[in-house]
């Protein structure tokens, strides 16, 4: 016996049961979007900084490994955002929500993030266990890198790249000015003379333009000046590690177990001197507002031959080329030197996250990854820089540029005290107290308020964290 | 009478059935998120920890936090200029279409005001970080061509305060200019004939009889609007991050990067019930004050 809705007036028990109904319905529908037979095949959720095209090309990087492991598939996620910490956000809100991925992508902006709040897994046991298997990979790459993923002794992820803060230039515009490559050792008297002799070239032309953000900024120039925003230290431990796969190198010498970020600086004379530079040369006409982000929008003017230099790393060479430049017609040179030429970097690479349930497979994935051929189908068309120096070639760059490729990869080794960009726990605070005391001080024109400011915020941060 | 009130019963039960759908959204979407943020404003809860009752320590922050303060007086800032543009232009188009244009022209009027309101805000908002960029921005570039001055739009803080209002009225002036072309067209012909035949000037037709006469509509305007830009978001994200410093830091803003980029979600629904307080206590004021200057018939 059917019942018309429309026709015929519905009894208590008719709603009851539509009601029960539409319980059960709800409740099948939301478990099947989640469900899977456990002997159903397996698949690992890893989740990337960049838009779902690009997520879906990375998949190719999973093909040896899914036919080493029948019935596990790889799934790629891509996630957008204005910068790392936008990324987070999302990806923090996926985990709140009980979505978490197996493996995301966390760069060194988030390592002290996801592992503080112990959403990463410790990889310490994986690589002894594997250690035979892991000794060509640790041979190949620096030690720098691999400390900065390392938090509190243990390490969270391998490397798969990284890039150093270097300066990019235009080639013809340096060259109209009669300087057609400044010296390794350059130095900040050096860039103000070559900033102001382009801009003075007029046309909208400028000397040097920069993004607001932390890593590739005006940080940059802290650091040159022998400032910071957080007091350096190192966490004690991974002795384990530097004793396995690095005990004669000079290079691990001093590596501990991760980078220990303490007490705000962020008023400290070094840093004020530096950001009151990036004042002075707005103010006097050789650099533009910069924007705040991750520097699209920079690639593509500096692409326009307006920009005379920028601070770009290993991935502009990639970005430039796609942008339309042609090899040779931008090059990059070491940062210059001001009390020092230390530089700054950031680090790439994929965490498995303690809430999964394939750790072990995962892993194994991981490993997968860092091979040469994985890193090339990962980042293909020089977008970033390889952590593994073997793979760092002429051949390489010969179709992209820059001419002087090596100066990505060498800024490791040449200076010793090149260091990871200050990224505590409380990076995602940090990241917005800095975009907005920067923007502060660039409109006022007064960096030690604004300093001043980023101190007050900072310290809360910390306090809160 | 027993089968009347059983006839009753099953018609009510039909009834609740019908609403029962949009019942349930209106409780999991709204009801339910509004009566979750009174509750964690007492939790500490970063989302992934358990949550920590913590009484009203959230509150007692508030009262010392100088962002949130300093947020709310320049939303609050936004918010009376964004008003007082929407509604006074709004009026003022609409006094221009209804009394010089032909239909065709009326409505054509009416669809290109209206249409910006049927872009996202988000979407408008990155085409106008392009339009006002300070270094590539095409007004700047026209300015420059025009041998003028150029202007920090973004990054000056009376600049970017000023490109929010633009934007922000420019996308929501088709809905006010909707609703007094709605009340202009409503008004009483025979009054505005009677005072017309009196010998009122336009002028005196508009303050004396019109005014009055749309007022519930202008109060209707002006609640709304306030309403929505105190919770001014998609600009300020957008364009300015809040900048340059402080200057656009809406509270709205402020209780976003709390939440989902601090992950202080216990905190971020504190100031979200003081914003809902404050927006309480704003409207109960306009309605309080209405009393004096809105005329319903």
């Amino acid at each position: 016996m059917s019942t018309n809705l429309f026709t015929e007036p519905l009894s208590r028990r008719g709603l009851l049961k539509a009601g029960a109904a539409s319980a059960v319905l709800a409740g099948l529908t939301g478990c099947s979007s989640n469900s899977a037979s456990p002997s159903g095949p397996k698949t690992l959720n890893v989740a990337v900084f960049t838009d779902q095209a690009s997520a879906n090309k990375l998949t190719k990087a999973a093909g040896t490994f899914e036919a080493a492991h029948p019935g596990v598939k790889v799934k790629f996620t891509g996630t957008t955002g204005t910068d790392w910490n936008d990324f987070f956000s999302k990806l923090l809100t996926q985990i709140a929500a009980g979505n978490a991925p197996d493996i995301a992508a966390v760069a060194t902006e988030g390592l002290q993030l996801f592992a503080a709040k112990e959403l990463a897994e410790p990889l310490d046991d994986y690589v002894k266990r594997d250690a035979s298997e892991l000794k060509s990979y640790f041979a190949d790459v620096h030690p720098a890198l691999v400390e900065a993923m390392m938090y509190q002794g243990h390490l969270y992820e391998l490397p798969s790249d990284f890039n150093a803060g270097n300066m990019f230039y235009s080639t013809s515009l340096l060259s109209s000015v009669g300087v057609e490559r400044p010296a390794d050792n350059w130095t900040k008297d050096d860039f103000y003379d070559i900033a102001r002799k382009v801009s003075a070239k007029g046309n909208n032309v400028v000397g040097w333009n920069w993004v607001v953000r932390l890593w590739g900024s005006w940080t940059s120039w802290m650091y040159a000046n022998g400032g910071n925003l957080l007091t350096e230290g190192k966490y004690d431990g991974g002795d384990w590690l530097w004793n396995t796969f690095y005990p004669n190198d000079p290079a691990a010498a001093g590596r501990k177990g991760g980078w220990q970020w303490g007490d705000p600086t962020a008023n400290s004379t070094p840093v004020v001197e530096a950001l009151d530079f990036m004042i002075q040369l707005q103010k006097e006409g050789l650099s533009p507002t910069p924007d705040v982000g991750g520097g699209g929008t920079l690639q593509g003017l500096f692409a326009s031959n307006k920009i005379g230099m920028a601070i770009g790393g290993g991935f502009w060479a990639g970005g430039l080329h796609n942008a339309g430049m042609a090899p040779g017609s931008f090059d990059v040179q070491y940062f210059p030197k001001w009390k020092s030429q230390r530089h700054l970097f950031g680090a790439g690479g994929y965490g498995i996250l303690k809430s999964s349930k394939n750790k072990d497979l995962a892993w194994e994935f991981l490993k997968t990854l860092v091979t040469p051929k994985n890193m090339d189908l990962l980042s293909p068309g020089n977008v970033t820089t390889f952590p593994r120096k073997s793979m760092m070639t002429a051949q390489r760059y010969a179709s992209t540029g820059p001419k002087n490729w090596q100066v990505f990869y060498d800024t490791l080794t040449k200076f010793d005290d090149t260091a990871p960009i200050p990224a505590p726990p409380y990076y995602n605070a940090m990241a917005i107290a800095l975009n907005k005391r920067t923007t502060q001080a660039m409109s006022t024109g007064d960096a030690k308020s604004a300093l001043d400011g980023l101190q007050s915020d900072l310290e809360s941060a910390a306090k809160t964290s | 009478m027993q089968p009347a009130r059983s006839r009753a019963r099953r018609e009510a039960l039909f009834g609740y059935a019908m609403i029962a759908l949009s019942l349930v959204v209106v409780f999991v979407f709204t009801a339910a998120p509004i009566v979750g943020s009174f509750v964690l404003a007492l939790f500490k809860w970063d989302a992934i920890s358990s949550p920590q009752f913590i009484g009203l320590d959230n509150f007692e922050a508030l009262l010392q936090d100088k962002t949130i303060t300093h947020s709310l007086l320049v939303t609050a800032g936004l918010a009376v200029m964004i008003v007082f543009l929407q509604v006074a232009l709004g009026l003022w188009l609409a006094l221009l279409v209804a009394r010089r244009a032909s239909a065709i022209v009326r409505n054509l009027f009416r669809a290109a005001f209206f249409l910006p309101m049927l872009a996202s805000a988000a979407s408008i908002s990155i085409v106008m970080t392009y339009v006002f960029n300070d270094h590539f921005g095409v007004i700047n570039y026209y300015l420059g061509a025009l041998h003028l001055p150029t202007v920090p739009w973004l990054s000056s803080a009376g600049g970017a305060t000023a490109t929010i209002v633009l934007v922000a009225v420019w996308q929501q002036l088709g809905f006010t200019f909707i609703l007094f072309v709605a009340a202009l067209g409503s008004l009483p012909q025979d009054v505005l004939e009677a005072a017309q035949i009196d010998g009122a000037s336009s002028a005196r037709l508009f303050r004396q009889i019109k005014l009055p006469l749309i007022s519930p509509t202008v109060l209707f305007a002006c609640t709304v609007g306030l309403i929505n830009t105190m919770q001014l978001f998609d600009q300020p994200y957008v364009m300015t991050k809040g900048g340059p410093g402080e200057a656009t830091y809406t509270t709205v803003l402020v209780v976003y990067q709390t939440a989902f980029q601090n992950l202080q979600f216990g905190y971020a629904s504190a100031m979200s019930v003081l914003l809902f307080a404050v927006l309480l206590v704003i409207t109960a004021v306009q309605f309080t004050v209405s009393r004096k200057w809105v005329f319903y018939s």
